[in-house]
């Protein structure tokens, strides 16, 4: 830091005589005052429950109750700070409407679907469980049964839920909440990197002079790490903030230039940047002849909905109908290079994720209409905006990015994830880095922030995806399948080669009774997915039994036929894995109350329940066409598995004879307890023995964990992957920081997903023959394309939907919390005074919000922290009450299969 | 149970088997209804009403502190904050107020503002141990921590803190 740290700080806060204190040990200060309260408290290291960012957390313990928590001082993260939602993690086990009982749908002693609940014990819930599953599995097979599974797994629940499913049910019908989350910016590192997550960390902030954000309300939704952005800019008045959003937000506060733009037309503004970039000469040559190759795809890939109306409320038809051919408007016409009025068919919907090589001359070429007067004309979000104004501030982003010797980190999540882009504009942000050669080094890079806390740790690098498995690999891979079964000690053919149905596509297989059986774990997918009125219908009215492992009572439990009592992060060992590859681990901390169970407990003892024949028999799959194996079937592998057809899934999957090494107790506990060990009996220790069995996907393949003890050492607040010889990588892809680079080559794109490809122009292949760009990453050209649904006479407004500070996703833990309810006690309807006048409302005003897919009720806020522009409205997802998902569109970006949650159309008015 | 999800017919039965199988749920323990259940007690198929609710209009000073949560969490906001945010690089209006060393160790006679403790001042980061002069950048956004409470009706007890 340098000398002239703090003087704007000087300058704009009032500071009294304080001399007389400065040098003050703030130690001495703090513990003086807690000392006696302390005695007798056991205090021991965690990690929030609540977003990706990953902080630190201390936690004092005492007679089985947490007392206080504090945020970790030696934590990297977040150095002694949390936000208001961390600083109560003590408190969200102690709600008092805790589910403490297996909760079963019953009538006259017997389990009915349209019974009330009645407590029922676990083995009776198990009963239940067990025969519902096997009449499912027997009349639709293995696609007859599906998991949500969840970005706050810890990783060891992950692992166990994909063995389970992949291995021992032999179904893919295994997808996170993630999807909703995370996905489109996994599709992006795949196809630009050829392998997955961030090559930067939270360093970045200290090292670089710019952040970028782009949809990334970063104040509320990693407000740790908006705490060192703000530092960072504080601290020396050569650094530059900008936000560009859709709505005015906290963020823009801080930040030294704020860039309004409409929905979706954030794709024109990074063409434009990338154009100003050819332009103006800034190609950096020398690391884009070296470390990159061109590359593109096709645009006629629908927008992830249907393609059938056989579902469809008269409402919806129209905007449903676009997914089969869109009609282009002017501006995707131009952008795209083809005529106004243009009827489309989309013809790559099950090709979305194809792409190709190009030359630089056709990249060029691509971005070539996006000049700065087309973008301005098309992007401009605030029609009160002055034009000339509008078109400085994408000049001045444009000054930014390339000023030679200044340092870029761009942001990023949900706005560019939740997109019916959003691999194309994830693929964006990397294409500006790459161009510039600000890539993969301190303080310069394309960081994708994730949403929640083990989105990567579980969703990512476990692949609890219905196309994935872990460390990356793929299921219809031949050689994954192989290496896996190996590391499992599986048959041949027992994985099922077949994609399994993505998180939105497990509840329209709901709606189809093509999915009869359905498991959910420490998620809440009946609140949290688009166009909700369809799937809560389809739970309740349709031949399904659905299973529901939660803390609390949510929407997903009302329509739930089981409901499992869960433990809650403090009652369970566990793992995190946060967005700058950090990986975290931490001990059980207090017992479950009741009979509440951790969830890794649940998945082993169910497992209990198969004999190998049940399911490892031939079976089949609808639909299943690949090389090897007979059309819409899986073989039988009993014979070949070594095992009596009698043994049990637990044995073959759980309790197998390298993990019953890891014995419990061990002491690593340090007297800490582990409920799951000892309910489960045979004395090993689950968390620890899986643990170490999935660190072997990884290891020696650039996602090396460290063992299961590191973790726990006094001087370690978790490691950054790939950690290699005991040594964590800061930064990927990068000779200097990275073992896994080729030495001499300076950058190293070596992720091996995608590296041979066939070329073309922008129309389509040319040579079907494949180059290899091993060591390479991609920049693509993605052109503009316009949002599907979009505002109209009747439906008038944009809606967008996300987070509020204080509240954690459906808001299940944070709501039970009063200080956080009081702060926000209901999500609002954020919307422009002069709309709100428009339509008769004001300031608290009830008001009607309806789209083509449902309606619901909420107050208007029109001078709250959010500050749309007209023609734009926002409304939290967090408030149960205000059940907005009832509003929103389920398209999805076609490649990544993630939901569009931040745009749809539609209109409010007085109730 | 929603009435909602079932057929008229199914709905009738179902209220048949109520009036003459009264006895017969009992064998199986007290029932709960779903929409009973979670935050807002209703059916799914609902649309609940919007509670309107306000947050403080006390002036700084006018108000009693709020009770910490626990030791070392954040204090909450006990008045209205609307004339004093956003926060921004040029304004720091909470800072302005409750910015005031000179007060820690102080009695605090009614209507003076809590003052900005030490920890604030102290660059966990970069300097730890070390009390400085200044307020620390990664403190300045100070409603990341400290927010108003309105009045709201509570919504679900809890026992944390509780022996």
């Amino acid at each position: 830091m340098t000398v002239t740290r703090r003087d704007f700080l000087k300058q704009s806060v009032v500071v009294s005589t304080a001399a007389a204190t400065v040098g003050l040990p703030i130690g001495e200060l703090a513990e003086a005052a807690t000392q006696n309260i302390e005695a007798g408290w056991r205090w021991d290291r965690g990690v929030c429950r609540f977003c990706g960012v990953g902080c630190g957390l201390q936690i004092a313990t005492h007679k089985g109750k947490i007392v206080a928590t504090k945020a970790d001082v030696d934590a990297p993260v977040n150095r002694g700070l949390n936000c208001v939602k961390g600083y109560f993690n003590g408190k969200i086990p102690y709600g008092h409407d805790r589910l403490t009982k297996p909760l079963l749908r019953m009538k006259n002693g017997r389990f009915d679907k349209h019974g009330d609940f009645v407590a029922v014990s676990w083995e009776r819930a198990f009963d239940e469980m067990e025969k519902q599953f096997k009449r499912a599995h027997k009349e639709l097979g293995p696609t007859g049964v599906g998991f949500f599974a969840s970005g706050q797994h810890t990783v060891q629940e992950g692992y166990a839920a994909v063995k389970l499913f992949k291995a021992g049910f032999r179904t893919n019908n295994l997808d996170p909440n993630a999807r909703h989350c995370m996905a489109s910016a996994v599709a992006a590192f795949m196809q630009t990197f050829g392998i997955d997550e961030p090559s930067g960390n939270y360093d970045d902030i200290e090292h670089t002079d710019t952040m970028v954000l782009w949809g990334a309300n970063m104040a509320e939704m990693h407000p740790v790490l908006w705490t060192r952005v703000t530092d960072r800019r504080l601290s020396d008045p050569n650094v530059r903030v900008v936000n560009l959003t859709t709505i005015s937000n906290r963020s823009s506060d801080i930040a030294d230039m704020e860039i309004i733009f409409k929905p979706q037309t954030d794709l024109a503004i990074m063409n434009y940047l990338a154009r100003e970039i050819v332009k103006r000469n800034a190609v950096n040559w020398d690391f884009v002849n070296k470390h990159c190759a061109f590359a593109t795809g096709p645009s006629d890939i629908g927008y992830g909905m249907r393609g059938t109306d056989k579902f469809d409320y008269e409402a919806e038809k129209d905007t449903n109908g676009k997914e089969l051919t869109m009609q282009l408007d002017e501006a995707e016409a131009t952008g795209q290079g083809k005529q106004a009025g243009q009827t489309v068919e989309q013809k790559n919907r099950a090709s979305a994720g194809k792409h190709w090589l190009i030359g630089f001359e056709d990249f060029k070429k691509g971005v070539e209409p996006y000049t700065l007067e087309f973008v301005a004309e098309l992007a401009k979000g605030d029609a009160d905006e002055p034009m000339e104004g509008f078109k400085k501030k994408l000049q001045a982003l444009a000054d930014l990015y390339i000023e030679k010797n200044r340092k870029v980190v761009s942001f990023w999540t949900m706005g560019f994830n939740q997109h019916q882009r959003g691999t194309w504009v994830n693929e964006q942000a990397y294409m500006v880095h790459l161009l510039l050669g600000k890539q993969a080094m301190p303080g310069n890079g394309a960081f994708s922030l994730t949403g929640q806390p083990s989105a990567c740790g579980t969703a990512r690098e476990v692949g609890t995806f219905s196309h994935r498995l872990p460390a990356d690999m793929v299921v219809d891979n031949v050689d994954h399948r192989a290496h896996s079964e190996q590391l499992w000690g599986l048959p041949p053919k027992t994985l099922n080669p077949k994609i399994g149905s993505h998180f939105t596509k497990l509840l329209r297989d709901l709606e189809d009774g093509q999915l009869k059986w359905a498991w959910i774990q420490v998620c809440n997918p009946f609140q949290d997915t688009a166009n909700a009125n369809h799937w809560i219908k389809a739970a309740r009215e349709k031949d399904n039994f659905i299973v529901v492992s939660d803390v609390y009572p949510g929407i997903s439990t009302k329509v739930a036929d089981l409901v499992l009592p869960s433990a809650i992060i403090f009652e369970k060992w566990g793992a995190y894995g946060n967005a700058e590859r950090r990986t975290q681990l931490w001990r059980e901390q207090i017992p479950p109350p009741g009979q509440a169970r951790s969830d890794i407990w649940q998945i082993i003892e169910f497992s209990k329940r198969f004999k190998l024949k049940e399911v490892w028999g031939e079976q089949k799959i609808p639909g299943l066409k690949t090389e090897g194996f007979e059309d819409g079937k899986l073989p039988d592998v009993l014979s070949g598995s070594g095992h009596s057809p009698d043994a049990s899934l637990y044995d073959v999957l759980f309790a197998t004879e390298a993990n019953r090494k890891f014995k419990w107790p061990d002491t690593v506990a340090k007297g800490h307890d582990n409920h799951t060990a000892l309910l489960l009996g045979d004395h090993w220790f689950p968390e620890k023995a899986l643990f170490e069995e999935y660190a072997q996907f990884g290891r020696g393949h650039a996602h090396d964990l460290a063992d299961f003890d590191m973790y726990f050492r006094d001087d370690v607040r978790g490691l950054k992957w790939p950690v290699v010889n005991g040594k964590e990588t800061h930064w990927r892809f990068n000779e200097a920081y990275d073992p896994y680079v080729k030495k001499g080559s300076g950058f190293d794109f070596y992720g091996p997903a995608g590296k041979s490809l066939p070329s073309g122009d922008l129309n389509g292949v040319t040579t079907q023959e494949k180059t290899n760009i091993a060591g390479k990453a991609k920049i693509f050209f993605r052109p503009y394309a316009a949002p599907v649904e979009q505002p109209d006479q009747t439906y008038d407004l944009w809606l967008s939907t996300g987070r509020v500070l204080e509240h954690w996703h459906s808001g299940t833990m944070t709501r039970r919390v009063r200080e956080l309810h009081w702060a926000v006690p209901a999500a609002q309807i954020f919307m422009h005074p002069d709309d709100a006048k428009a339509r008769g409302l004001k300031q608290n005003s009830t008001a009607w919000i309806e789209s083509r897919r449902g309606k619901i009720k909420a107050t208007v806020e029109t001078k709250g922290r959010n500050r749309p522009a007209k023609g734009m409205v926002f409304v939290p997802w967090f408030d149960e009450g205000v059940f907005i998902n009832k509003l929103t569109l389920d398209a999805t970006c076609p490649i990544s299969k993630q939901t569009d949650f931040k745009k749809c159309a539609v209109k409010i008015y007085k109730a | 149970m929603n009435k909602h999800s079932r057929s008229p017919l199914i709905q009738t039965l179902a209220g048949l088997v109520m009036l003459l199988a009264g006895s017969a749920t009992a064998f199986a323990g007290p029932s709960i209804k779903a929409d009973g259940m979670g935050l807002s007690k209703s059916s799914v198929f609902s649309v609940p009403e919007p509670a309107v609710s306000h947050y403080p209009t006390t002036q700084p000073g006018e108000s009693k502190l709020l009770p910490r949560a626990y030791q070392g969490a954040p204090p909450q906001v006990p008045h209205s904050v609307s004339e004093f945010e956003p926060i921004t690089t040029q304004m720091n209006m909470c800072a302005a107020c409750h910015g005031q060393p000179a007060l820690w160790g102080q009695k605090l006679e009614k209507g003076m503002p809590t003052p900005i403790p030490p920890s604030h001042y102290t660059d966990l980061r970069n300097a730890p141990g070390k009390v400085t002069e200044n307020l620390i950048g990664a403190r300045y956004n100070c409603n990341q921590c400290h927010v108003p409470q309105t009045d709201a009706p509570a919504l679900v007890k809890n026992s944390f803190g509780r022996k």
